[in-house]
């Protein structure tokens, strides 16, 4: 009698376990920088699939929804390291990363475990012709955007020299390498000079100076945000002539609150932004959340991120990977940052436009598709 | 530009530059000098300076002090930032090194190593992760000499990092304070039987190295214009091979060491190609440590000499 009662009891026991089990929660990682010099986008992606996650409410089939962040450091190691942290901790999707030279690594163990990653900031080209299944691409690849730059130097700035200056970064090296490659192929414009800068340094000065002689029609800035608002700085205190041109990692709210008037004229590459209700909503709301005087370019894409996964787990009633990526791939889903729908290698079809800094704000300036003026 | 004017221009960014590193380099081997630790503290002590000049700055900004008394404004922000960090570096030495002066010195190195991760992350944790954003005070107003363009931003910190420098100069070897820092810096026992307040020498170091640092911070924070919790590490790395190069404990040598770093790396990137800045400084640090262990000043190891 003992005996069986033992048994019973076992497994009730069991069972409750299994009852607990059953009480499901939807993780969700994020990978990217909450350290070092990039934590400002970092901490914008977080927030804003923290912020989706607020919007999107109950997820039917799920009792709760629970946001796990990863640092990426925007370092290939760490980000692995965060990845196999977050792949122990059970999530079943990851938003990330933010550099390209985290997120190329971190695919690694995330596409062995069949986790779903949809990164909202990574750029490089490379890391959607791996042939990963599971991998997704909000932002516009940096193969479009070098050749949105060219465009506009050739056809609206009508540039004959530029120079470039990058950080030895995935992200950076590769816009760099594309824009030659664009601009040898056109031939129209002569690249006078390539200058390279550290990550994380303050000064450079030595760089600018070295342009300045050389007084290129333009001036690249293949740099991250920090280092892009001092360099601007810098080379407004040395009176250099040359046009300045940058991209979508300096295409920041804090780009325009360091570089104050220096930035004024900037010309920069970024995504059309879509104006409609539910942007407007998401502004209202990510502000109120975070309190927030402005938003980071990225929140947006990890907002669209957070957003479709909610979407795409309540059509295929499962977050299973392989069914999930199915729905994902096959639908064209609702976003902030323009329609969402994915061709068979993970990316959007998404264009670049040129922005202009002008009294302290970015405002649309031309379409290198149609070659006209917005 | 004019190759001379071009030459003219690379030194003034050189300069500045070494400037900035020997003021933060000048923290390091004093405190080496006296209790022979590497203070790795130093740098976000660097970075206290920064936010405070910063806070003070915008605080006389908005009641639009800046405009009207311009170099009271300027006397307040770095007077403010030096005295607040020369209280953290007392209270450092206080809490973190003074217990365990009579410890292995590797227990102090872990001490600093740990104080240095407490204040970067407590620095993170009230003034934010993302850059913090300057007043901007100096416009890109300045004169031209010969082609090359020098601000008034720029002069006014290559000619306050000097006057800072002088003052220390004048401090250790005019003063009687200043003797008793070199006493205790050449033999701490000998002092001490001779009378010489050995506490009150190491806190006095301990005031002068964390201001002098405090300043470069609020001179980082004016001219490149913006500020973050762990800006102290890239200059710490540099700061810390200039002190290393000059030969650590000897204060000319640290400046000189600064100007040096400072100097290679902006006239490499000028004339040589920029890929290999930091290479080029750190093996100029390799090659002269084989050549020369103690630094350009060393005067090799206090117990040697003694």
């Amino acid at each position: 009698m003992k005996k069986i009662a033992i048994v019973i009891m076992c497994v009730a026991l069991i069972a409750g376990f299994h009852g607990m089990a059953a009480a499901k929660t939807l993780k969700i990682g994020t990978l990217s920088p909450l350290t070092g010099p990039y934590a400002q986008d970092g901490t914008d992606i977080k927030q804003g699939v923290l912020t989706a996650v607020k919007v999107f409410g109950k997820l039917p089939g799920f009792d709760k929804v629970e946001v796990l962040p990863g640092d990426s450091a925007c370092d290939g190691g760490k980000a692995t390291m965060a990845a196999n942290k977050l792949i122990n901790s059970g999530v079943q999707v990851v938003v990330g990363a933010y550099c390209s030279s985290a997120t190329e690594p971190a695919q690694i163990p995330l596409m062995d475990a069949k986790i779903i990653m949809i990164t909202p900031a990574s750029t490089n080209e490379r890391l959607t012709q791996k042939g990963y299944k599971y991998f997704f691409r909000m932002p516009p690849r940096d193969d479009v955007q070098a050749w949105s730059t060219v465009q506009f130097l050739e056809k609206k700035l009508k540039a004959k020299t530029l120079a470039l200056i990058d950080d030895k970064q995935t992200y950076t090296a590769g816009l760099t390498a594309n824009i030659t490659k664009f601009a040898k192929k056109d031939n129209m414009i002569k690249i006078v000079a390539h200058e390279f800068i550290t990550p994380g340094d303050s000064d450079f000065t030595a760089v600018l100076t070295k342009l300045k002689r050389l007084n290129p029609d333009a001036i690249y800035m293949g740099v991250y945000q920090p280092e892009g608002s001092k360099m601007i700085r810098q080379a407004r205190k040395l009176d250099m002539k040359s046009t300045f041109i940058s991209e979508d990692a300096v295409y920041h709210p804090k780009f325009l609150e360091v570089g104050g008037k220096a930035a004024e004229g900037v010309y920069l590459t970024f995504a059309k932004a879509p104006d409609s209700p539910e942007r407007r909503a998401f502004e209202k709301t990510y502000k109120k959340m975070w309190n927030a005087k402005s938003i980071g370019s990225y929140a947006y894409y990890a907002y669209d991120a957070g957003m479709m996964t909610l979407a795409a787990i309540k059509k295929a009633g499962t977050a299973d990977p392989d069914q999930l990526e199915k729905t994902i791939r096959e639908n064209t889903w609702p976003g902030i940052t323009g329609k969402i729908k994915f061709d068979s290698k993970g990316d959007r079809k998404l264009a670049h436009i040129i922005w202009v800094v002008k009294n302290n704000k970015f405002v649309p300036y031309w379409n290198p598709i149609t070659g006209k003026d917005l | 530009m004019t190759s001379t004017g071009f030459i003219l221009q690379q030194l003034v960014n050189a300069l500045f530059l070494g400037s900035i590193y020997a003021l933060i380099a000048l923290g390091y081997t004093m405190v080496y000098g006296i209790i022979e630790l590497i203070n790795f503290a130093h740098g976000e002590l660097f970075t206290a300076g920064a936010f405070i000049g910063l806070i003070v700055l915008s605080a006389l900004q908005s009641v639009g002090w800046v405009d009207s008394h311009f170099i009271l404004t300027m006397v307040i922000v770095f007077a403010m930032a030096m005295a607040y960090v020369a209280v953290l570096g007392v209270a450092l030495e206080h809490v973190a090194y003074r217990p365990l002066r009579d410890a292995s010195r590797l227990a102090a190195i872990l001490s600093a190593l740990g104080m240095s991760i407490f204040l970067s992350n407590g620095m993170m944790l009230s003034q934010g992760v993302s850059d913090r954003a300057y007043p901007s005070i100096f416009g890109a107003e300045g004169i031209t000499v010969m082609g090359a363009k020098i601000t008034n931003g720029q002069i006014f910190i290559i000619l306050l990092a000097v006057a800072l420098m002088v003052a220390l100069q004048l401090f250790v070897h005019r003063t009687r304070l200043g003797k008793a820092m070199r006493a205790t810096a050449q033999n701490r026992t000998m002092s001490r039987m001779l009378g010489i307040n050995i506490d009150q020498t190491i806190r006095i170091t301990f005031i002068i190295g964390p201001a002098l640092g405090a300043a470069a911070g609020v001179m980082v924070g004016l001219y490149y214009g913006a500020v973050r919790f762990d800006m102290g590490f890239i200059f710490m790395i540099k700061a810390f091979a200039a002190a290393i190069l000059g030969g650590i404990g000897s204060i000319p040598g640290a400046m000189i060491g600064g100007l040096i770093i400072g100097g290679v790396e902006v006239l490499w990137a000028a004339f040589l190609p920029s890929a290999w800045k930091d290479v080029t400084t750190f093996t100029l640090l390799i090659l002269v440590l084989y050549f020369k262990p103690s630094g350009l000043w060393g005067q090799g190891d206090v117990e040697v000499r003694v």
